[in-house]
């Protein structure tokens, strides 16, 4: 950003970057060229006869490298962009929403770490829930109330109607039920609780909202 | 001529039937409301939706499912335009210049002209199947891989004019796209590359899940930075449909788009990709004010939607002719054949007339069907884009990882719509623009794959490329092409330092 | 957290064991190690939806593709052997695998409890029309001759094609130049624009090229001729021993999978294969629907065995590995 002082006219330092969003990129497209090419050494880049596996990756990397470097030459010779302002906020959260989501989804195993398959029941609303923070206007309220009708909503679709091989809830959750009771009932059981509770959200949020008056303004958690 | 008409009518005969227009009806009502999820393609919901025509006879269910079909890739588009999320490669044109109308509060007029283009260019493509279906397939037979190489390479030169910025960045872009197609297992050796020895990077990396991260995640993340960008219309929603300047505006990108996907359809070697590609390309290099292109347009939703709907429907003669499937939806189209006891092969013509004009005539009747179903829907389509973005983009987000999810039951496709949203993002803050990656990504595939088949068959010899005439054609094209390209900016540099 | 977790995984475990006697109560997925509508995709459609009738569960397709179906059969292989969850496993993922992939994380004749052979697709040997040879012992003297001029077309490393065009080329001695697809579509393509010069596939893909008189096939590498093209000789016929091969298709549940259950699903399969429209589908793919002593679990588990011996020596010498 402070590279943005240094725009049109400070004739006296000659190499400064004039165009730092250039300079970056170049640099990103460097370091990526430098990486496919670490990643394809050991590969045989073979003859024109028969190609090898490195040799088109290996040419295009190069490609990469020298396009980089043009764009970090040019930063220094022509006036161009400022890096524009970053928010780690909204991409942080995103990140960490459907991370979660595909971490929850089925059973996930990472060295230690063992998550057993909980499905669409927990993954969905924690993938809206979470996502939902990425801007600073979120409301819990509402986000609750968003997970809680569109995650049955889906489970019915995909899961119901077009019956989806896509994890639905936990295998101990059927235990709950009537053992009688098939997949499916259970599914749709489900699905009418969650859309229930949602409308119980809605009408006790809104009640409170009529008494509180104003605080809902202020009503971002 | 007497065989078209008779042909047509069988056809009509079969497809006209009331249970037969039902279903395609129905088939293109279920594609499009499964396809207009955020995040479930073309192939997720033909994918989705193939078992519900398991209990009808062979016709029903193949008409069925070119409605699904239709619907599907309409449904696709109509995400690209509102949402910016492209389910395949050749909505990615489609997104440039449709979503940016739906930001100006036009989203009704770029959806309308989409359906009424992507109509037209189906009807005219029905028409033409239906006259020279049988001997456009030796065209088919033309093309070996060094025609295909030579066809890819002119459509690589397409992505640079596509671009909107630097040309510089624009190829930097390009060989990024490419150079991640070669990401997996190689196919002719077996080898991995570029993997980090995850295994599940040994299949590279899905089109889907690439386009996804770089276009719809990264445009939320760079949607919640500001709230003026935030609500994806911040004007008033204006027309519904498109009126008679649009129309004006549009109709002759709309039959240039429709010649353009036409051709590239038949090639069997999914040339179909390349349609809305060139049809962009052209409308851009003929308008008077190029730069309009990437700030809305119409031609550029006109064009490119009924190259898109002109190729989708072309592409199935070699399917058809042949029983060759030029692309994965068509791979996918193929084996719900096979399951429905249809062989698709040379044979099916002469063996089984009722289906295949039956098919061909019930594209037409799928296409009307389109029309009919989705101008009343763009009310509601524009409708929802009214909700409030904090609410919208979780949605959004879900949905997307749902989609991505049903392709391939893999949660690590899941985390990597993530990764490469945090990649499209950098990009945009680094001012690249990633259609042109997309497009690289599309035809490196198929790039390295005939350039390597071709160097097979001649033994090492480079000079293949300029002995087969059409190859050489093809080349002289992109070479041109590309030289049109860089003249203003060459010029335009110049003068950049004559004024320094 | 890590409580719950456990007690989770423990409620699951005891509601799995107490289900075994009333099997199936919830739908079955069947794990389809290819895309959807590939021929192993096909012909798990169709006899999965016989089986779901006769189990009053329905059996529900999950394509879970990759690495020439060793990603589908490692998952189905390490799921819960409750009999919820069971694979069609092919000739490449059960017979070849072990010899392409040297780091596979299953053993095809330790890891799982083989339900049944469903149907077996024979290999065929095409060329392009022009091809100058007119039955299969000019063509294997043509080979001869000519050694690596010839151009051999395969669908990818780990293919069918892939496999038995090796195959083929170890039996009579030769070595073709290779030329690789991504797919059968586009080899056939090639094939019948007369550009590439033969391969090996399975009857589904080359059956309506051959009706069509687009391309020319030589032999069909099984014992007896099949329905679907009378005309076609064996290689045995033509002259050629030792060129005996099917891409066969299997169901298999994972290892530890209780035999109660193996014997329900056992039966579902043979029930679904003496069905008469579920033969007839299979047949019209060309399909070989095995006979009452091949239907057994313990035929597919010889079955096995026999493959992964055949295929391990061929691929090792033809130095064809996928890592």
């Amino acid at each position: 950003m402070s590279a943005a002082h240094h725009r049109p006219g400070s004739p006296g330092r000659r190499w400064v970057i004039r165009a730092p969003q250039n300079f970056a990129g170049g640099s990103l497209l460097i370091a990526l060229a430098i990486l496919a090419l670490s990643l394809t050494q050991g590969l045989p880049q073979g003859t024109l006869r028969s190609m090898g596996p490195a040799m088109l990756p290996d040419w295009l990397a190069v490609g990469v490298g020298l396009s980089g470097l043009a764009l970090v030459a040019s930063s220094f010779l022509t006036d161009g962009e400022p890096l524009e302002r970053w928010s780690l906020r909204g991409v942080i959260f995103i990140m960490l929403a459907i991370i979660g989501f595909a971490i929850t989804i089925r059973p996930f195993v990472l060295g230690p770490i063992a998550i057993p398959g909980l499905g669409l029941v927990v993954a969905g609303p924690l993938a809206i829930i979470v996502s939902g923070y990425a801007t600073n206007e979120a409301r819990l309220r509402e986000l609750v109330i968003l997970a809680l009708s569109l995650t049955p909503f889906c489970m019915l679709l995909f899961g119901d109607l077009l019956n989806l091989p896509i994890p639905i809830f936990p295998q101990s959750l059927v235990g709950l039920f009537p053992a009688d009771w098939s997949q499916k009932d259970v599914l749709r059981a489900t699905a009418v609780i969650m859309i229930v509770a949602a409308a119980v959200v809605f009408f006790v949020g809104r009640r409170k909202h009529a008494q509180g008056g104003v605080a809902a303004q202020g009503g971002s958690v | 001529m007497g065989d078209f008409v008779s042909n047509l009518s069988l056809g009509f005969g079969v497809a006209l039937s009331l249970q037969n227009l039902g279903l395609a009806f129905l088939g293109c009502l279920v594609g499009t409301l499964i396809g207009v999820l955020p995040g479930v393609g073309p192939i997720a919901t033909i994918a989705m939706l193939l078992p519900i025509t398991f209990g009808l006879d062979p016709v029903g269910a193949l008409i069925m499912l070119a409605g699904i079909y239709y619907g599907a890739q309409y449904g696709g588009s109509t995400t690209a335009i509102l949402v910016n999320i492209p389910g395949e490669a050749t909505s990615v044109v489609t997104a440039l210049d449709g979503h940016q109308m739906a930001r100006q509060g036009r989203a009704g007029v770029a959806l309308g002209i989409a359906a009424i283009g992507s109509f037209f260019a189906g009807t005219v493509a029905t028409l033409v199947i239906a006259a020279l279906g049988a001997p456009l397939t030796k065209l088919a037979l033309v093309f070996g891989s060094a025609e295909y190489f030579s066809l890819m390479v002119m459509g690589l030169v397409f992505a640079v004019v596509l671009a909107r910025g630097s040309i510089l960045k624009a190829i930097a872009m390009i060989l990024v796209g490419v150079l991640l197609s070669t990401v997996g297992t190689d196919l002719e050796t077996g080898r991995e590359r570029m993997t980090f020895g995850l295994s599940f990077l040994s299949d590279g990396i899905d089109f889907a899940v690439l386009a996804m991260g770089i276009f719809g995640i990264a445009e939320i993340m760079r949607n919640l930075e500001s709230t003026e960008a935030r609500d994806i219309v911040h004007k008033a929603i204006g027309r519904l449909l498109p009126n008679k300047d649009d129309f004006k505006q549009s109709y002759w990108a709309v039959i240039r788009g429709t010649v353009i996907g036409a051709i590239l359809g038949i090639l069997p070697g999914n040339g179909a990709v390349l349609g809305p590609f060139a049809s962009y390309t052209v409308e851009k290099k003929i308008a008077k004010d190029p730069r309009r292109f990437g700030r809305g347009a119409i031609e550029g939703v006109a064009g490119p939607e009924s190259a898109n709907n002109a190729g989708a429907q072309t592409s199935f003669i070699p399917l058809l002719t042949l029983g060759i499937p030029p692309n994965a939806v068509m791979a996918l189209m193929v084996g719900a054949m096979t399951i429905h006891g249809i062989v698709p092969g040379p044979q099916v013509m002469t063996k089984n007339p009722n289906l295949f004009w039956g098919m061909i005539a019930s594209m037409w009747v799928g296409n009307l069907m389109l029309l009919v179903i989705n101008l009343p829907l763009v009310g509601m389509w524009v409708r929802l884009l009214k909700v409030p973005y904090r609410l919208m983009f979780p949605a959004i987000l879900m949905f997307c990882a749902i989609g991505i999810y049903s392709i391939n039951s893999l949660p690590t496709d899941v985390i990597f719509i993530a990764l490469f949203g945090l990649v499209g993002y950098l990009l945009i803050k680094f001012g690249f623009e990633p259609a042109p990656m997309l497009l690289g990504f599309v035809l490196g595939k198929l790039m390295e794959e005939n350039l390597r088949r071709a160097l097979i068959f001649s033994r090492g010899s480079l000079s293949t490329f300029i002995e087969r005439p059409v190859s050489a054609g093809l080349l002289a094209v992109a070479v041109l092409l590309l030289v049109l390209a860089l003249l203003p900016s060459i010029r335009k540099g110049r003068d950049e330092v004559f004024t320094e | 957290m890590k409580k719950i977790v456990l007690g989770l995984a423990a409620l699951g475990l005891a509601v799995s064991a107490a289900q075994a006697q009333t099997y199936p109560q919830r739908p079955i997925t069947m794990i389809v190690p290819f895309a959807a509508g590939g021929p192993t995709d096909v012909i798990a459609r169709i006899v999965g939806d016989h089986m779901s009738r006769t189990l009053g569960q329905q059996i529900v397709i999950e394509n879970v593709a990759g690495a020439g179906g060793t990603t589908g059969i490692t998952r189905a292989a390490q799921s819960q052997p409750d009999g919820y969850t069971i694979m069609m496993g092919h000739m490449g993922t059960h017979g070849a695998a072990p010899a392409l992939y040297p780091s596979l994380k299953y053993d095809p004749t330790k890891d799982f409890a083989p339900i049944g052979l469903a149907a077996g697709t024979p290999i065929i040997i095409v060329a392009k029309k022009d091809f100058p040879a007119k039955d299969l012992k000019g063509f294997v003297d043509y080979m001869k001759a000519n050694g690596e001029k010839v151009n051999m077309a395969h669908a990818g490393v780990g293919s069918v094609s892939h496999m038995t065009g090796i195959f083929f080329s170890s039996v009579i001695k030769t070595k073709p130049t290779m030329v690789t697809y991504r797919g059968t579509g586009p080899a056939l393509n090639d094939l019948m624009a007369n550009s590439v010069d033969y391969m090996t596939d399975q009857i589904v893909n080359v059956a309506p090229q051959i009706q069509g008189g687009t391309i020319k096939a030589f032999a069909i590498a099984t014992p007896e001729r099949s329905p679907a093209l009378p005309n076609l000789p064996t290689t045995k016929e033509a002259g050629l021993d030792g060129f005996e091969v099917s891409a066969w298709n299997a169901v298999f549940a994972p290892k530890g999978t209780s035999p109660e259950i193996v014997k329900k699903l056992n039966d579902a399969l043979v029930k679904a294969l003496d069905d008469e429209n579920t033969k007839k589908r299979l047949l019209d793919l060309g399909g070989v629907i095995p006979t009452g002593a091949e239907r057994t679990p313990a035929a597919l588990q010889k079955l096995v065995e026999s493959e992964v011996a055949r295929w391990t020596p061929v691929l090792k010498a033809a130095g064809a590995t996928a890592e």
